[in-house]
């Protein structure tokens, strides 16, 4: 594990060595999945440039929509007020990403550039519509998370561009967010299956008219459940039509079996969680979240 | 491979060291500046025996690299006690029999610390998930989560 | 035992070694380092069963900082191990396991190791591999050693191929017994392989000295065997081997044998200078000595009205390519099958199997959770199918005071019933099925105290101070805490006046060492005599100075007393110095040996269990019936510790091995595929967080040892036994769901639920 270290201090320089090093460099955020990668000798790069001096990269802009810098940590995240409400699907799933420690220096850019199928935050994020913004050397450029998460490991960014912001809007009306976590232990998990839910209901809190649900560790990158959405639009919300949504989930993802799970108990959480994770959105918008 | 200088401030004491930037905070501590009390095992930030605070913040030192402490203040095991005054958390763990083979303790003390400093008189259920990240094969948590339970009692009782 | 007032041991009084643990001042062996020393590293076969066609190290030893690389053409060629000599320190000729040492690397820079490791070129061509036990045992399988008939072995082992020994208890006519029982109940189970856990990975620094002595810092259990075992390898005598224990970070077992101190001391050997090596979490979870997995069959005839009259146990272990502690564990096993109980007709057969895996060792209890899995899981089945009360079978076949043991150990001390009460009481066992899917598991169990000789050196000091020295290592159990509260209380001073020196093969008497739940036991007896042998002196010296007669003087707070005089040990003690060479004493001990009738046992290293422990364990619990996860509520242990020579440190090793025991239950595992381990890293091997753990209650029961010190019995491994089967109890009990594999995952609950219907 060799490399030459850079520390840029603003954006502009972050992006000239992004562009100088290109394939070549890698950029360090918390170093919770770099740093291992490294060490294992999955990726050996000859540049590394530490983000942790840039200006302006962790803050969590909330006006309507939400803005997050990409050096966001899932300890911010985790504490911050605004998600308390309709985006408390964003809170559940940061505050079960490793124990405090990775929480405190892993950030939400870092986890999204590392595109694991089985991340927490991501799926929330999809649910969300979230979209991400990448800074490089031709400039500035905005996609859908879906669109950017391509492969296992693999996001849209090209070598020496830098993610600077994932952005979403806030749910309008009566909407809710959840997120359920299935693993083999209580904490320091990577997700067996983990489930988000958005959903919105008309203004009678009886049917549904917009539903997001996405799923981990269940695809090659974190996957909308579509069939299971579209199910549930404009359908009164029984618990029988949560469990056939749960159901058209199980059936559409592509679980693999693993040394954590096989994939017919994989299909079998997803069954089971996607019904509940909607419950749970059911459940607070009752309750009148805000 | 070139070495680079790196002034590290750690326990309030300023070091400078001479290291590949590819070398990180926990091996620095433990080999360069014989500081042993934060342990070494998985070196993947699994288990938590490398903990130490980064400007107040308890993270894994295994992936934190030496380089990235430039500037920033590092607190390990043998900063805690003050003037060979134990601290309250140290001292709680040796009342309530938490401590058996202690190799997880330096890293324990230390989650506790930044937790219990942000909120003192907290139950059981946050300690426990404050200290999800610091692995223990001995105690079973049990005494460990006592202690410091006890510990935010006296911290917020203003030890 | 005469009762009389208690003022150190029995009490809750905080562990000498604590504040350097709490600093951070404590070295560990993972931390002990030297100037110059070079960082070692070992080099492993990636094949399960291979001949080794060529094995290329020039490149390797031609890289800069590399200083030496060493493989079996560089050491002696020996065959070393326990009862059974069949490990080499590098493969030779062949390779047996994934992971197996080929080479060993020493240089200037962990790096420069790394490359090294990288540069070494082994070619091997691949043999057929057994890999599981099946596989091994089945007619024509493959040898995991051809020369098997001329390794040097222990007369009593019963070897065959791929078997490295059977044990065997037979006792009355089990034919007979069976053609008695009302109900025949047949079950196979099956455990997997699982890894201490230690936070500390192995480590061990060497160096030779001018005069051709090696000293080897270690976190070995046992320095005196270490010694020993690295005098067989290196061909040394054990008087030029010296090793010490700095401190050790959790062992559970698995730290008892050379694990990498022979490396070290080659390494060093070869290059001059200091060495160290220390294990990653991959060679922990690949090549350590973790606890054997098994397949068990149990075939239990009883009565009617529920007494056990027949019991055919058979329990084959997967011990890898080496026996390790397999023989031994055989034989255990046997004891742990029969159970508690009162059986009049039993044929137990422990079997260790030799694979092309890693070979296993020993783990808190060899044998214990996996046989008491089996047997207390198919006590349950019993009851439920005699409708009757898990609590009342048990109750009508446990032993009881005088009765005897399976191999005709006479038991004494037994607090079983008391335990099994208790910890029913406290679980609420009345009302065993809560709520929907919500139920409680019980389960019971007997261990032993093993024996093996301890001896230290006590020395009471000018100021009144006394200094410990024992061959003993403190793993983190307390022990030495324990043996040190006995001295105080014999001498009548105070713990704080102990200091302890330990683990010292040049300086420390001889120890059998920290295993089998013996420490403070052995230790705190050794103690015992050593104030026996210094009380006469000691009173002689007061006599003479008070004017009294030798057999009016007492000990009492730190003074001798006679006839309304007294004078301090610490003024008897300088006195001394001055005209005598010191208030000084040795003390040994040795259990005596525990008399059983050598007729019912075959192939049996250990035919009987020493000043028996017995336990029972109670879960309440409930499952998830739709991802089957399982949420603890409540967990209770009653364990008959003889006498709580300190209970809050008895607590921590309850409250530890329980968590332990519930790791093997719930979640983990070491797995295997095509001969490798694909969860080699702390990520996938599940061990329980802060989360994952309940909440103990210890009760502890007192039925005193007629052996140990105050009546102590063995602790340390008892709370490890029965979590498995409590909690596959408690599942059955909320699901109607028998799992009969380990771990009991989620998955395994919810797929059996969905499949049952």
């Amino acid at each position: 594990m060799s490399f030459q270290y850079h520390e840029p201090v603003s954006l502009a320089e972050a992006v000239d060595l992004g562009a100088r090093f290109g394939a070549d460099g890698r950029f360090l955020a918390g170093g919770t999945d770099l740093i291992i990668q490294m060490r294992r000798g999955k990726v050996a790069p000859r540049h590394v440039l530490s983000l942790h001096r840039m200006p302006d990269l962790d803050a969590i802009e909330v006006n309507g929509s939400v803005r997050l810098g990409a050096l966001v940590t899932h300890r911010a995240i985790e504490r911050c007020e605004s998600f308390q409400g309709r985006l408390r699907g964003l809170v559940e799933g940061a505050e079960v990403v490793g124990g405090h420690q990775i929480r405190n220096v892993g950030t939400v850019g870092g986890n999204i550039v590392n595109a694991s199928p089985a991340a927490d935050v991501v799926p929330v994020l999809l649910a969300l519509d979230a979209a991400v913004t990448c800074v490089g050397a031709g400039g500035e450029r905005t996609m859908a998370l879906e669109e950017f998460l391509v492969d296992p490991g693999r996001t849209a960014r090209r070598p020496g561009e830098l993610l600077t912001a994932v952005r979403f809007a806030v749910p309008e009306g009566p909407a809710a967010t959840a997120f359920l976590k299935a693993g083999r232990r209580r904490a320091m998990e990577i997700s067996v299956v983990c489930v988000a839910a958005r959903l919105t209901l008309d203004a009678t809190g009886e049917r549904c008219v917009d539903a997001r649900i996405a799923l981990g560790a269940v695809a090659p990158t974190t996957w909308r459940a579509r069939e299971a959405e579209r199910l549930l639009e404009g359908r009164a919300l029984t618990p029988e039509t949560l469990r056939e949504a749960g159901r058209a989930a199980a059936a559409g993802c592509r679980p693999i079996g693993d040394v954590r799970a096989s994939a017919r108990y994989r299909r079998l959480l997803v069954e089971t969680l996607v019904p509940r994770a909607l419950a749970r959105c059911v459940e607070r918008i009752r309750e009148g979240a805000r | 491979m070139s070495k680079v200088a790196v002034e590290l401030c750690i326990n309030g004491e300023r070091h400078e060291v001479l290291t590949e930037p590819h070398r990180t905070l926990l091996e620095v501590l433990r080999v360069d500046l014989g500081l042993t009390g934060t342990k070494e095992n998985c070196l993947e930030a699994e288990c938590g025996v490398c903990t130490v605070l980064l400007d107040g913040r308890a993270v894994n030192s295994c992936i934190v690299l030496a380089v990235q402490c430039r500037g920033r203040e590092v607190l390990t095991i043998e900063g805690v006690a003050r003037d060979g005054v134990l601290h309250p958390i140290q001292q709680a763990f040796i009342d309530h029999g938490a401590v058996q083979c202690g190799y997880c303790i330096p890293g324990m003390i230390l989650s506790a610390k930044a937790f219990l400093e942000e909120c003192p008189g907290a139950a059981e259920a946050d300690v426990r998930e404050v200290l999800a990240g610091n692995l223990c094969r001995c105690t079973g948590y049990q005494k460990i989560a006592d202690a410091v339970v006890a510990a935010g009692r006296a911290v917020a009782a203003g030890g | 035992m005469a009762t009389r007032e208690l003022h150190v041991v029995g009490k809750s009084l905080p562990r000498f070694d604590a504040p350097g643990k709490v600093t951070g001042t404590a070295v560990y062996a993972a931390d002990f380092a030297l100037p110059g020393m070079l960082v070692g590293k070992v080099y492993r076969s990636t094949q399960a069963h291979a001949r080794i066609v060529r094995l290329d190290v020039g490149r390797a030893r031609a890289l800069p900082g590399v200083r030496a690389v060493i493989s079996a053409a560089d050491v002696p060629e020996v065959r070393y191990g326990g009862g059974l000599k069949d490990e080499t320190v590098f493969a030779a000729g062949k390779v047996r396991y994934v992971g197996q040492p080929v080479a060993a690397v020493a240089a200037t820079t962990s790096e420069a190791a790394e490359a090294a490791l990288a540069a070494i070129e082994a070619v091997y061509e691949p043999l057929p591999a057994v890999l599981d036990l099946e596989a091994a045992l089945a007619p024509g399988a493959p040898l995991v050693h051809e020369e098997w008939q001329s390794y040097t072995a222990i007369p009593i082992l019963h070897r065959d191929g791929n078997v490295c020994n059977r044990a065997r208890i037979v006792v009355g006519d089990i034919e007979r017994g069976f053609e008695e029982a009302h109900r025949i109940f047949e079950h196979r189970f099956r455990t997997s392989m699982v890894h201490q856990g230690y936070t500390e990975p192995r480590a061990a620094v060497a160096q030779w000295d001018s005069s051709g002595t090696v000293t080897v810092w270690s976190n070995t259990q046992l320095p005196f065997e270490v010694q020993n075992t690295l005098a067989e390898i290196l061909q040394t005598p054990p008087s030029k081997i010296r090793v010490v224990v700095p401190g050790i970070g959790g062992g559970f077992g698995g730290k008892l044998r050379v694990g990498v101190e022979h490396f070290a001391a080659f390494l060093a050997r070869k290059t001059g200078r200091a060495v160290k090596v220390i294990t990653t979490s991959e060679e922990e979870l690949t090549a350590a000595y973790p606890r054997q997995g098994t397949v068990v069959e149990l075939k239990t005839g009883v009565t009617n009205d529920g007494r056990i009259v027949a019991k055919e146990g058979r329990i084959w272990f997967d011990t890898g390519a080496f026996a390790g502690s397999g023989p031994g564990v055989a034989s255990v096993a046997t004891l742990v099958l029969a159970g508690p109980y009162k059986i009049p007709n039993l044929r137990l057969e422990g079997f260790a199997v030799y694979t092309n895996k890693t070979n296993c060792g020993s783990f808190r209890a060899p044998s214990g959770p996996q046989a008491n899995f089996a047997v207390e899981s198919q006590m349950d089945i019993i009851a439920d199918a005699l409708g009757l009360d898990p609590l009342e079978l048990r109750l009508r076949n446990i032993v009881r005071e005088g009765d005897e043991g399976p191999t005709g150990q006479v038991l004494n001390a037994v607090g079983l019933e008391e335990c099994l009460r208790k910890a029913a009481a406290a679980i609420g066992w009345s009302d065993r099925r809560p709520g929907k899917w919500r139920g409680k598991g019980l389960a019971c169990g007997w261990w032993t105290t093993t024996g093996g000789s301890s001896g230290v050196y006590v020395k009471i000091n000018p100021d009144g101070t006394v200094a410990l020295n024992t061959g003993a290592a403190e793993i983190g159990t307390a022990a030495l805490t324990g043996a040190a509260q006995v001295l105080a209380e014999e001498l009548t001073v105070d713990l704080a006046d102990i200091s302890v020196v330990s683990a010292d093969t040049f300086s420390t008497p001889f120890d059998f060492g920290a295993q089998g739940s013996r420490t403070a036991f052995a230790v705190g007896n050794a103690c015992r005599a050593a104030v026996a042998d210094l009380k006469p002196r000691i009173f002689l010296l007061a006599a003479a100075q008070l004017g009294v007669e030798a057999e009016a003087c007492a000990l009492a707070d730190k003074h001798v007393v006679a006839d309304g005089k007294r004078i301090s040990l610490a003024d008897l003690a300088r006195l001394s110095q001055q005209t005598g060479g010191g208030l000084i004493a040795q003390g040994t001990f040795i259990a005596p040996p525990t008399a059983y009738d050598a007729k019912r046992v075959e192939g049996h290293v250990y035919p009987a269990f020493h000043s028996p422990s017995f336990h029972a364990h109670a879960v309440d619990l409930s499952v998830d019936a739709e991802t089957g996860e399982v949420t603890l509520h409540k967990y209770v242990v009653a364990q008959d510790v003889g006498f709580a020579m300190n209970p809050t440190y008895i607590e921590g090793q309850i409250e530890g091995g329980v968590a332990q025991g519930l790791g093997q239950a719930l979640s983990e595992e070491i797995v295997y595929e095509g001969g490798r381990v694909v969860n080699a890293n702390l990520t996938d091997y599940k061990m329980p967080t802060t989360l994952d753990m309940p909440r103990v209650d210890t009760i502890l029961v007192q039925h005193p040892s007629l052996v140990g010190p105050y009546g102590a019995k063995g602790v340390g491994e008892p709370p490890n036994i029965e979590p498995p089967a409590a909690v596959a109890n408690g599942v059955a009990s909320a699901t109607g769901l028998r799992v009969t594999v380990l771990p009991i995952t989620a998955e395994r609950i919810a797929l059996g639920l969905r499949d049952a219907g």
